[in-house]
């Protein structure tokens, strides 16, 4: 629609050069004219691509094509990739082109699983053969396990959340919209595909660039950007490099902090930085998308824990206590949401415990996700997050369980124990140490242990620093892993 | 100048201090090898500005110059020439 109306307006900046709506439109073209000759009828399909516009366009051809398309992390070890586009179903895996050729690169996946793969139909077909919404993106949760769960989310969720998106935010033609995220997160449901949607302008933050603050500083100011939405770490890297507060981004309209906690300090020098700026907290999960928003007083800062704010139009959210009740008046409990753009559930959910549940009190029919956070319900009613019910954190903003961290470690047959620990960073929000013992006789050393790592694991679940040794782990007086003195250790150490 | 020692000692003591440093080899890939993440990157090419003389363009901050340490053992050579 949008290249009809205005096919001359930016739909992107990538590299300093902006892509109109037209030559968007012209790739996307050209990708499905791959898809339509490759023979796939509507099998879903996988997309290999980090951000780019080409790959940008080929998100572009799937949604014209009606077609589901995976979309995971490029980074992803190669076995992980493969085993998720097979349980996905796909045919085949789509690649942004080769610069050289410019052609997009077709992969048909090896048919020699082929069960495996009809069982990843099948389960799709079941599961939403109640729904008439045909899947569109598939994402994946962070699965800091060897494999992470599929977010299958309809065109109807996907619209819903897109809509709210372009109201909220005053997405329109003209206005430029920072994307910081890579492209397979959830958050560029709303600083791409809404943005686009509603014929706005995508200043592409390039995921090798994203850590220099000189180059954020930049981008935003010669783009004109007036929405970021970004994790704390964004905001933690600019006011690094404003040590004498003599930055400003006046042009911004919109600020939201959205992933994880945000330090008060760095929140304190964000009125300072976008003076002109209304600023939120966003809360969401990959499984809900967003789902409580809080409008922050940048001349009142909370001096605690940013409030998580209310439900978005159409969003339920409980507190649920320990014993399974839904706690109505001040105290904590698990978050349970439900949104108008939830999946309605995982794509292989025969592989996964279902995090979604009925209302506990059963006062409605709607399917509530479990969030695992923990969160307080204070006498003003406002809610905050207290932390996890599990053993997760969050890792330059991606949800990471070191638990599951813990157990890859202990498949190395040089690992007799190991303890994987969460310290504060300022930057990253927490970054992991892993303390491990090793076997009799064995010279492990960390070397060999971080490739294993990254054969097993995402990037951001690799611990930034490892203590190997010869001793017992410390352990509590009932035999538990004392996770709370290998951390004390650690940081006495360090 | 060859600098390889210079940036081993130094890529051992910031990322793998129980390694001896003879056994990390100046092709061994860094990255892949979950060694330096984008945060690593960022300090690694900082130290070598810095010990370097050199100035590392925002266009340069390509992952493939600083994958291995005979990259950035190449990359500092090709910026002090430039220079």
């Amino acid at each position: 629609m949008n290249v009809r109306h205005f096919p001359d307006t930016p739909a992107l900046v990538w590299r300093g050069e902006p892509v109109s709506y037209r030559e968007l439109n012209d790739r996307a073209l050209r990708a499905r004219t791959q898809l339509v000759t490759s023979d796939i009828g509507a099998a879903p399909i996988g997309l290999r691509c980090s951000k780019s516009p080409d790959s940008i366009a080929l998100v572009l051809a799937c949604l014209m094509d009606q077609r589901s398309f995976l979309l995971p992390s490029p980074t992803l070890p190669e076995h992980t990739l493969q085993e998720l586009f097979l349980r996905a179903g796909c045919a085949g895996v789509l690649s942004a082109p080769d610069p050289s050729s410019g052609r997009y690169s077709w992969a048909v996946l090896p048919s020699t699983d082929r069960t495996r793969r009809d069982r990843g139909v099948a389960d799709r077909a079941r599961s939403f053969s109640p729904d008439p919404e045909a899947v569109t993106f598939m994402l994946t949760t962070s699965g800091s396990t060897g494999l992470p769960k599929i977010v299958p989310l309809s065109e109807g969720a996907v619209d819903r959340f897109t809509d709210w998106a372009g109201t909220q935010f005053e997405l329109r033609p003209g206005r430029s919209v920072l994307n910081f995220s890579p492209l397979n997160f959830d958050l560029c449901l709303l600083d791409i595909w809404a943005t686009l949607k509603h014929g706005g302008c995508v200043v592409l933050v390039e995921p090798t660039r994203a850590t220099s603050s000189e180059y954020l500083r930049d981008l935003l100011i010669r783009h004109d950007v007036e929405l970021v939405q970004a994790v704390p770490m964004f905001y933690q890297l600019l006011t690094q490099g404003n040590r004498d507060n003599t930055t400003e981004f006046g042009g911004v309209r919109h600020v939201v902090i959205t992933g994880d906690s945000i330090a008060p300090r760095c929140l304190a020098q964000i009125p300072g930085l976008f003076p002109h700026a209304r600023l939120y907290n966003l809360y969401g999960c990959t499984e809900t998308n967003d789902s409580l928003l809080y409008e922050i007083d940048p001349t009142d800062l909370p001096t605690g824990a940013l409030p998580l704010g209310d439900p978005l139009p159409g969003v339920r959210a409980l507190l649920v206590d320990e014993d399974g009740a839904t706690r109505n008046g001040p105290g904590t409990g698990e978050l349970y949401v439900s949104t108008p753009f939830q999946t309605l559930d995982y794509l292989d959910f025969s592989h996964h415990e279902s995090r979604f549940v009925a209302h506990p009190g059963g006062v409605d029919e709607l399917r509530y996700f479990r969030t695992g956070d923990l969160v307080r319900r204070h006498e003003d009613g406002s809610l905050t997050l207290e932390g996890r019910t599990d053993f997760q954190v969050k890792v330059r903003g991606v949800r990471t369980n070191i638990e599951n961290v813990e157990q890859v470690l202990r498949t190395h047959p040089d690992i007799s124990e190991v303890a994987v620990v969460a310290v504060p960073d300022l930057v990253a929000g927490h970054l992991l140490h892993a303390e491990a013992r090793r076997v009799p006789g064995s010279a492990l050393n960390s070397l060999p242990l971080r490739q294993f790592c990254a054969d097993h694991l995402p990037l951001t679940a690799i611990p930034s620093t490892f203590h190997i040794a010869d001793n017992p782990l410390p352990r509590t007086s009932t035999g538990k892993l004392d996770r709370r003195m290998v951390a004390h250790l650690h940081t006495r150490e360090g | 100048m060859n600098h390889t020692r210079t940036i081993t000692t130094f890529i051992v003591d910031e990322f793998l201090p129980d390694v001896p440093a003879e056994s990390l080899a100046a092709d061994y890939d860094l990255l892949s090898g979950g060694v330096i993440d984008s945060l690593g990157l960022l300090k690694v090419i900082a130290w070598l500005e810095d010990r370097f003389d050199v100035v590392v363009d925002d266009i340069e901050i390509e992952p493939d110059n600083f994958r291995t340490v005979a990259a950035m053992n190449a990359f500092v050579q090709s910026a002090s020439r430039a220079a």
